[in-house]
């Protein structure tokens, strides 16, 4: 049999199967683009394993990493996240987009308000 | 929605429009056309009526809905049932549709519960094998905080 290639989608979500990841995810989101060392005093971790980490986030498309000075900064990355969401929960972003549907339509029927 | 519940997806919207307006747009087969999708709606529990959605890939489910009028309360709740009607599809869908309306200020806040999905689909065996317990609570509702940040750009 012909090995199977990692798909984008199989790098994604094994990169979010560590809470290690995860929680770097959250460090990103909530305090916007950081440095190695900053993520890094977050976790009692070897360096080389950190980076490990951040490897599989960046192979999988979760973060980037722009070089700012003497810094590396990574980023949260939104696009693959939305796939995430809308893998694990299609449903959700459906009804998400007939109600703001609904909103819209309400918002165009006048007068009649009681 | 704090719930690790793999068997509902739970919405809620607010709406700036008093309930008695809100219902007209879930009961009414005109309004219900604009914003979800068109049907033979009748507020009538018993009432059978078929809707054709989008397929949702990878979800076993083939967009096809044979809806049925479960139970109702004016301006307060509608049941409807969503049956995938599609008869190719075995693993099709049992679901029941719940919207709840409450009076909140001059508005109204609309919940809508889509209930009965299997929790052993393939799907949801995937997400819980890949994601642990505490998931969809934990992690899922943060992701979908960013999401909206993020969607207008």
């Amino acid at each position: 049999m012909p090995p199977v290639e990692t798909s984008a989608e199989e790098r994604v979500f094994a990169a979010l199967a560590s809470p290690v990841r995860r929680e770097v995810l959250r460090l990103l989101r909530d305090a916007g683009p950081q440095s190695v060392n900053e993520l890094a005093s977050h976790f009692a971790m070897a360096r080389p394993s950190f980076s490990e980490q951040l490897r599989v986030l960046r192979e999988a498309g979760l973060v980037s990493e722009a070089r700012a000075g003497r810094q590396r900064l990574y980023r949260l990355e939104g696009a693959a996240l939305y796939e995430v969401q809308e893998w694990l929960n299609p449903f959700e972003r459906f009804w998400r987009e007939k109600l703001t549907g609904l909103r819209d339509l309400l918002d165009s029927l006048d007068g009649d308000e009681s | 929605m704090t719930d690790d519940d793999l068997t509902a997806v739970r919405v809620d919207q607010f709406l700036a429009h008093p309930p008695v307006k809100v219902w007209r747009a879930l009961t009414e087969p005109e309004l219900i056309a604009q914003w979800l999708m068109p049907g033979d709606f009748r507020l009538e529990v018993g009432h059978r009526y078929t809707m054709q959605a989008k397929a949702m890939p990878g979800t076993g489910f083939s967009g096809a809905i044979q809806a049925e009028v479960l139970a109702f309360e004016c301006e307060r709740m509608l049941r409807i049932g969503w049956r995938d009607a599609d008869p190719d599809n075995p693993n099709g869908a049992d679901w029941t549709i719940t919207w709840t309306l409450k009076s909140e200020g001059r508005g109204t806040r609309l919940f809508l519960a889509h209930e009965g999905f299997d929790p052993d689909n393939p799907l949801q065996q995937r997400a819980r094998t890949l994601m642990g317990g505490g998931w969809r609570s934990i992690v899922m509702h943060r992701l979908d905080e960013v999401l909206r940040d993020l969607e207008p750009r």
